[in-house]
Formats: structure tokens, C-alpha cells, sequence
């Protein structure tokens, strides 16, 4: 992947504070559809870090590239619309409709119009705005949480390959925020652009990031993964702004798929109860899962099912809410662990219900001691 | 849905109905109406010269006061804003037979008459243009910083911004000024007479010096008339020229 933007030495001292450096030689490279989230205590400097990308912020030495290209040397306007610019209290323009909002930089870009009603439509599709509903509303009629949507959308509207975003979802409820997290890790599967978000909530950046900036005082303290800043913290600075729970906290950022025992004790729903008796004792199981010839998920039988008189275990098969899709996370997984616990584990399907794996409780502890 | 038809109809329409109905019983019942179709030629050159006061002081007052109100939010200018919006606040105190006396006082000092239609349209436009350059610097002030800073990292120039963005949000807190203007001129403009400017004031001021009330309302009802004219306009214009997305509820109602 190609490195899309580069900050190099970048530092900002402000004009009448010179013993302070807002932000002091940081430096990082972001690839080409990655979210890399800056977060800190407040007054760090990760705004100030973000706001020097499209220059609303002057900075005093150091160098970023988009693509290559020095910003220094780019027109302001021009830079600026192909950064998209989202911002917690949103900043929609009361006096244009929706759709007048996210044409705003199209229109500016000289698109034409079939071209502009296009994009608008697509994008309110893409942020789940039915767009013949919305179009021609006005924000004030709009929720909190549509309004950000509608923030995020005309953030992407001239498809910038970047987005700079200041805490989008920092004004919304806790419930809210969560749905509009996971609404907008979906929107980023299908768009990919390289994102810098800042936050100043750990679970956010754990969440959204594939890179996380950790700054303090202006000075960048670690640049990594979730995973690796979680599991290698580089000092006790990054330990303690994880949090004590940071093992739990991984919970939350690993995938079943990653913990699960592939070859799950399947047994298919035509064959006979005396075979799954055997199979029973030759694994030293407590039960099966009964899947049908395609390997998808039907239930499972245990030892009294069996005792039943039957000529194949489809018959005398149990029914289970016990399973996951593989892309969940562990901690949906535990949870679900926890309350169905007729199998003694969670069984792992994929998005049809075919079987992939199971997990039990100590695979998980298994991970998180790595 | 029946009380929010007939809502409007009780709170505004027949109120007005009923102020026009007083006002030409005034009209007919003093004998203003006989009066001035004797001398109708006359009525008509005065109700011209009361809408060239009127339209030619308030276009002074719009323009200027806009422009003024808006040079005082742009950077470099700003540091002025709170002198000249303390300037406009003693300036708007000032009351209207005041104004005409000072134009009438302070013209002559700086070489020009104090008597005439121009010293008549100075001292309305003087007096007009205070709340529309207060209302212009406070609407644009009031523009969220969130909505300029979306804007100006979106990629927006000053300039769009500004028209775009700025005095299109402002517009409502405008247009509230120059409704104000507009009632301070027309409410003044029979004044001006007193310094040679001509209008209906004429009428006005003659009757009461004859205590005639024929000739007084003769001037008086007019008057009252282009207020409204005035104000009903720029109802219906505001309607038409601010965004929906801005306008109060009252303006979306009927």
C-alpha cells in the first residue's frame, strides 16, 4: 500500500506562547485507506495536529505530504477541497437543504448537475438516509444523529481521498454514538479513504483506528496498532491511559475467527443415532452439532436426545441460539458464552450459518495471555 | 386542521381589516377624502415627493448600512466594530424631530443648505441607516463558528463564505433592521417638510396650523397607508428572499 500522507517534524508554536510547543516534531506516516485515530488529554495538541493538515492551522516548521506532494506548495482552497472536513458540532449550513449541503464543494469543483443529484443520492444511500425523504429538508428538522450523518456525508462528497474528522461523534449519546460508530466502520469497508480522527475517548480510537497517534503535551508518545498499543504499551504513560482493563479492552478489537478451534464436532442430520453415539465417546464429547449436507447450522444432540427412539439424529435434534458469525467480537462472544451455555461453548458460523468453528472460554484466555 | 385555518384569520386579517376601516372612516368622516380630490393634482405631487423621500433615503440607507455593518465583521475591520456600533446605538436614541433639526443646524456649517429636499433625505438616511448597520454587524456575528469553520476547512473563499454563507444566515436579523429603518423613515418623512423637503408633511403641518382636520388627515391617512404599503412589502419580501431552512415558524404558517 502506498503511503497517502506523511507528517514530517511537523511542529506549531503559537505566537506569544514560544516556550510551548503545541505540537513538537511529530512525525507518521498513514497508508492508503487507514484510520489513524489521534487521541490524548486535552490540550495534547491532536486537534492542532489535525488542523495543520488542511492548513487551518499555519504550522511553524516540518513538512506533510498528500500523495507525495508537500502541502506547503498546494493552493489553500484547492487543498482543502480535497480534504473532506468533518467537525463535532457538524457546522451544517441552516439555510441550504440537505442536498444544497453535500453539493456545496461539487458545486464549487464546477460538477454538473446530473453528475452532483448523483452523488447526493448516493451518498444520503450510503449514510442510510432514504434520499428522496431528505433532500430537500432543512437541518433544523434534522435529529442530532442524522445531522451527522449528513455532516459525514458532505465530507465525502467531492471524494477527497482523505477526511480529516474532529471528534464527529463527540456531541452524540453514548447509544447513538455507538450506532453511528459502527454505521461508519461499514461506510469505510466500502469507500476506503485515509482518515485522521481525532478523539479524545481511548475506546473510540481503540475502536475506529487502525493506527492510534498517542500524544501528550505536543510530543507523539506511541504509533501503532490497537492490538500492538494494548499488548506492548510503550511506557506507563500509554498503561495507564489504556486503562487498567486495556486486556479486556482487546476483547473488543479481536474476531472469534481469531480464537475459535476450527473442525468442530459436526455430525450430519441423515446419519444414524448409533453413530453419533460412537462419535460421542470417540471424542470424549458431551455433544454435537448437527449441520445439514451444506454444513449449515441446525442444532445439536447430546446423549439424552439420543436415549430417544429415532432412525436419524435430524429427529431428535436440539435447537441452539448458542453461535456467532465469525467476525463478531470476543466480547459479544464471551457474553454469549456466558448466556447460552447449554454446549459449553459458542459455536462459530459465517454469515449463512455455516459452521466454521467453535469457542470455548478458555480459547479466549488463551488470546488475551499472548 | 380547522382552528389552524381560521388561527391565522383571527390573529392577523381581521385586525388589519378593522385598522383600515377606522382609518378611512377618519378619512371620509373629516372630509380629507373631498379635500383631496379638490386638489388632487397637488395630492399627487406630494405622495410623489413622500415616495422619493421615502424609496431614494431608504435606498442610501440599505446599501450603505449593509456594507458598513458587513466591512465591520471582516478581519482588520473588526476592531472597529464596537466603536461604530456604540456610534449607531447613541445615533438611533436620537429622536426623529431631533434629526431634522440637526440636519437643519449642522449642514450650513459644512457649506451646504440646511433647507431643501437634500438636507430632507440626509437626515433620513442618518437616521435610517443606524439599525440596519447594527442588525447587519450583529446577524453576521451571530452566524455559528461552527458553520464558518466547517466552511472554511471544507475549502470555501472568504468571499463565498460571505455571501454564501454569512449574510444568507444573517438575512432574517437584516431584514428585521430594515423593517425598522423603513418605519423610522416613513414615520419621519412627513417631518421633513419642516427644513423644505416637500411630501406629505405638507398637508399634515398646514392643517394643524389651521387647525383644520380635513387638510391634516388629507395628509395623515396617506401617510399611514404607505407605512403599511411599506411594511406589507418587505413581509412578503422576506418570505420570498430568506431560506426556509432560517425562517421563524410565524413566516411558514400561513
Amino acid at each position: 500500500m502506498a503511503i497517502m500522507l506523511s507528517l514530517q517534524e511537523v511542529t506549531k508554536i503559537y505566537p506569544g506562547a514560544e516556550h510551548i510547543k503545541a505540537v513538537d516534531s511529530l512525525s507518521f506516516d498513514l497508508e492508503e485507506g487507514e484510520i489513524c485515530t489521534l487521541v490524548g488529554p486535552s490540550g495534547c495538541g491532536k486537534t492542532t495536529a489535525m488542523k495543520m493538515i488542511n492548513r487551518l492551522i499555519p504550522m511553524t516548521s516540518g513538512k506533510i505530504l498528500i500523495d507525495d506532494q508537500n502541502i506547503s506548495r498546494m493552493d489553500t482552497i484547492e487543498l482543502r477541497r480535497n480534504i473532506g472536513y468533518v467537525i463535532q458540532n457538524i457546522g451544517l449550513f441552516p439555510n441550504m437543504t440537505i442536498a444544497e449541503n453535500i453539493a456545496t464543494i461539487p458545486k464549487l469543483k464546477g460538477w454538473d448537475h446530473d453528475r452532483i443529484t448523483e452523488k447526493v443520492e448516493s451518498l444520503l444511500e450510503i449514510v442510510n438516509l432514504p434520499a428522496e425523504e431528505f433532500m430537500e429538508r432543512y437541518p433544523k428538522e434534522l435529529s442530532g444523529g442524522q445531522q451527522q450523518r449528513i455532516g459525514v456525508a458532505r465530507g465525502m462528497a467531492a471524494d477527497p481521498p482523505i477526511m480529516l474528522m474532529d471528534e464527529p461523534f463527540g456531541a452524540v449519546d453514548p447509544i447513538n454514538r455507538e450506532h453511528l460508530q459502527n454505521e461508519f466502520l461499514k461506510i469505510q469497508e466500502k469507500v476506503r479513504k485515509t482518515i485522521v480522527f481525532v478523539t479524545h475517548d481511548i475506546d473510540e480510537a481503540i475502536k475506529m483506528g487502525d493506527k492510534i497517534c498517542l500524544l501528550k503535551d505536543g510530543s507523539l508518545i506511541q504509533f501503532d496498532s490497537p492490538e500492538k498499543m494494548l499488548t506492548e504499551p510503550a511506557n506507563d504513560f500509554v498503561r495507564d491511559f489504556l486503562g487498567g482493563d486495556r486486556t479486556l479492552k482487546r476483547l473488543n478489537l479481536l474476531q472469534l475467527k481469531s480464537a475459535m478451534r476450527p473442525d468442530p464436532p459436526v455430525i450430519m442430520q441423515e446419519e444414524s443415532p448409533e453413530k453419533a453415539k460412537t462419535m460421542l465417546t470417540e471424542l470424549e464429547a458431551e455433544n454435537l452439532i448437527v449441520v445439514d449436507q451444506e454444513r449449515l447450522l441446525i442444532g445439536y444432540v447430546d446423549r439424552d436426545a439420543l436415549t430417544k427412539m429415532a432412525d436419524t439424529v435430524g429427529k431428535v435434534t436440539l435447537s441452539t441460539e448458542a453461535f456467532l458469525p465469525a467476525t463478531s467480537s470476543l466480547k459479544d462472544g464471551l457474553s454469549e458464552i456466558f448466556t447460552h451455555d447449554e454446549l459449553g461453548y459458542l459455536i462459530v458460523v459465517e454469515e449463512d450459518k455455516k459452521v466454521v468453528g467453535i469457542l470455548k472460554e478458555e480459547d479466549i484466555k488463551n488470546i488475551l495471555r499472548k | 386542521m380547522e382552528t389552524r385555518v381560521f388561527y391565522p384569520f383571527i390573529k392577523k386579517i381581521i385586525p388589519v381589516v378593522v385598522t383600515i376601516i377606522i382609518v378611512l372612516w377618519l378619512y371620509i368622516a373629516y372630509g380629507a377624502l373631498e379635500y383631496s380630490f379638490n386638489n388632487l393634482a397637488e395630492f399627487f405631487r406630494l405622495t410623489l415627493e413622500h415616495f422619493f423621500l421615502v424609496i431614494v433615503s431608504m435606498t442610501a440607507a440599505v446599501s450603505i448600512g449593509v456594507s458598513l455593518g458587513t466591512i465591520i465583521t471582516r478581519k482588520g475591520f473588526d476592531r472597529f466594530g464596537p466603536a461604530i456600533m456604540a456610534m449607531v446605538n447613541v445615533w438611533q436614541s436620537v429622536p426623529s424631530l431631533g434629526v431634522i433639526a440637526l440636519a437643519y443646524g449642522f449642514l450650513p456649517i459644512i457649506g451646504l443648505s440646511g433647507i431643501g429636499v437634500i438636507p430632507g433625505l440626509i437626515a433620513l438616511f442618518f437616521h435610517a441607516v443606524a439599525p440596519i448597520v447594527r442588525n447587519t454587524y450583529a446577524g453576521i456575528q451571530g452566524v455559528s463558528e461552527d458553520v464558518i469553520e466547517a466552511a472554511t476547512g471544507m475549502g470555501m473563499t472568504q468571499k463565498q463564505i460571505l455571501f454564501k454563507i454569512e449574510l444568507s444566515n444573517a438575512l432574517p436579523v437584516i431584514m428585521g433592521g430594515i423593517r425598522t429603518a423603513t418605519a423610522i423613515i416613513v414615520g419621519t418623512a412627513p417631518l421633513a417638510f419642516l427644513i423644505g423637503g416637500g411630501g406629505l408633511g405638507f398637508w399634515i403641518f398646514t392643517g394643524i396650523a389651521l387647525m383644520d382636520m380635513g387638510i391634516m388627515m388629507a395628509g395623515a391617512v396617506p401617510v399611514a397607508l404607505i407605512a403599511m404599503l411599506f411594511d406589507y412589502t418587505l413581509a412578503r419580501l422576506e418570505k420570498i428572499i430568506i431560506s426556509k431552512g432560517i425562517q421563524a415558524e410565524e413566516y411558514q404558517e400561513v
